[in-house]
């Protein structure tokens, strides 16, 4: 991020930066990171929902969006929803307090999933670096599978997760992200997204270890591009 | 089961949970129907072993969503026992019906479970040299894809090549669909140095065409077959199948020449 923020400032270019995904994972420093505007969510923080913050850096000069009232000096008209900013604020208070205990927990939790799976369940790949990620996310794709097929069979374990695959996209394309990480179609189809949180707690590690080799085996041997499959 | 996966029907978390038929078929009086591609997430065999002119039996595999998987179970238990006219006549409307109803993002994925149905009926009429009777064909009339063929075309796959100039220092996969593509095998020789030609045929089956080709210095492989076509933006890769070996390997290559002629040479 230091690095893109002073080469974004030697050319003259304002950086931007989504923060929604590192609140509450990473430290956010935007003299550090010489970022010029970072975006924030409250529920990502498990705040109110409909709430969000755009950080500005003074002498970055903006354009309104909406016009009218000209609230919050004119960047946003529109009446203040003031028990939302209210709540992000004391999301953002809890956070701040428990990021040192949490991001450790999430951590150790990540690196059991990450290595339970990739020992358990063969042709199995871990998407992104096995350290430099946040805390509490682990990406996987399994080849000759499909990811809405695992996502569904995980859904009617009580499991939740996120996949890259089309069919649960409106698009019908496969994330983008993960093509431009150099994955194939059908690679970027297979991939699974578990994030931890709050309320994940040991047992629910332990009980996508216990379940999702199961499904996966299931799910090949209905594949025609299983490599394990023979013919 | 407290949670609530999606809108799909109890019919189709049934069969997907436990599809039925899965598996490959081979052996005498069974042909293979292939549809899909992995780039929009869904592929479908479905095997037919034909007695009688009746779907003696039937197997699928499929890759894709839960729908994909739903449907081609439905399919194979709705086919089986059925001629091969009625199985003809089996739509995606059908399928979906059968199942209690699809999302309707997902009508695609039933639309593949029929359209795999019919490719194997239609290539095992074609592999005993009957003509297709075009009538009692529901879908549209496409023969045979090749996985990732579709995605490629203009990028790599070709259907004719009018100017072979066009793949000069190419990596060129010529497929066996009688002497025009033989003799454009050769052609490209003139242009580029790496020039493959697959057929399913034996050497000995093949034997005069091998000749002139290997003199013309292409590289024929014997007892293949084209499996898919790989690539990011554009074809990099191919999957063959070795017929001899019961093997799958992979073929880097920059074009593949796909001449539709009267033969076909996919069993």
């Amino acid at each position: 991020m230091p690095e893109i923020g002073a080469l974004a400032r030697s050319k003259g270019i304002a950086f931007h930066s989504d923060g929604v995904a590192a609140e509450g994972l990473l430290g956010i420093d935007v003299q550090r990171d010489g970022v010029d505007l970072l975006s924030l969510s409250a529920n990502d923080i498990y705040g109110p929902r409909g709430v969000g913050a755009l950080y500005v850096r003074q002498g970055v000069r903006l354009n309104p969006q909406i016009i009218g009232g000209g609230q919050e000096r004119g960047l946003r008209s529109g009446s203040e929803n003031v028990p939302g900013i209210v709540g992000m604020a004391q999301a953002a208070a809890i956070m701040a307090r428990e990021m040192a205990v949490e991001v450790p927990r999430l951590g150790a939790y990540r690196d059991r999933l990450i290595s339970g799976v990739l020992s358990a369940i063969p042709h199995c790949f871990l998407n992104g670096h096995p350290q430099e990620r946040l805390a509490n996310n682990a990406h996987f794709r399994f080849q000759g599978i499909e990811g809405e097929s695992l996502l569904l069979s995980l859904k009617r374990e009580g499991i939740s997760a996120m996949t890259g695959s089309a069919c649960t996209a409106k698009t019908l394309e496969p994330s983008h992200t993960l093509m431009s990480i150099g994955l194939l179609h059908e690679e970027a189809h297979g991939s699974l997204e578990f994030t931890c949180g709050r309320f994940t707690r040991e047992e629910d590690i332990d009980r996508v270890l216990e379940v999702l080799p199961g499904i996966v085996e299931r799910l090949r041997k209905v594949s025609p591009i299983y490599q394990g499959n023979e013919g | 089961m407290d949670v609530k996966p999606t809108a799909y029907s109890a019919r189709v978390l049934d069969h997907f949970q436990n599809p039925r038929n899965v598996g490959v078929l081979e052996g005498e009086n069974v042909a293979v129907g292939k549809v899909g591609n992995p780039v929009c997430g869904d592929l479908m065999e479905i095997f037919i072993k034909v007695v009688d002119d009746r779907i003696a039996d039937i197997k699928f595999r499929t890759f894709g969503c839960g729908s994909a998987i739903a449907t081609s179970s439905m399919i194979t238990e709705m086919a089986k026992g059925k001629t091969l006219d009625e199985a003809m006549k089996i739509t995606r409307q059908d399928v979906a019906t059968e199942l209690e109803g699809l999302p309707p993002r997902k009508m695609h994925c039933s639309n593949l479970a029929a359209d795999a149905l019919h490719a194997a009926i239609q290539n095992y009429r074609a592999s005993r040299g009957e003509t297709i009777p075009m009538e009692s064909v529901a879908t549209e009339p496409e023969t045979k894809v090749f996985v990732g063929e579709e995605a490629f075309i203009g990028k790599g796959v070709f259907y004719s090549v009018d100017d072979p100039a066009l793949l000069k220092d190419q990596r060129v996969l010529v497929l066996d669909s009688g002497p025009t593509s033989a003799i454009l095998s050769q052609d490209l020789m003139n242009y580029t140095d790496r020039v493959i030609f697959l057929t399913s045929d034996t050497p000995d089956d093949a034997a005069k065409t091998a000749e002139l080709l290997k003199q013309a210095g292409v590289k024929v492989l014997f007892q293949s077959r084209l499996k898919e076509i790989k690539g990011h933006d554009e074809v990099e890769k191919v999957l063959i199948h070795d017929l001899a070996e019961n093997d799958d390997y992979e073929l880097v290559v920059d074009a593949v020449v796909i001449l539709r002629g009267a033969c076909d040479a996919e069993g």
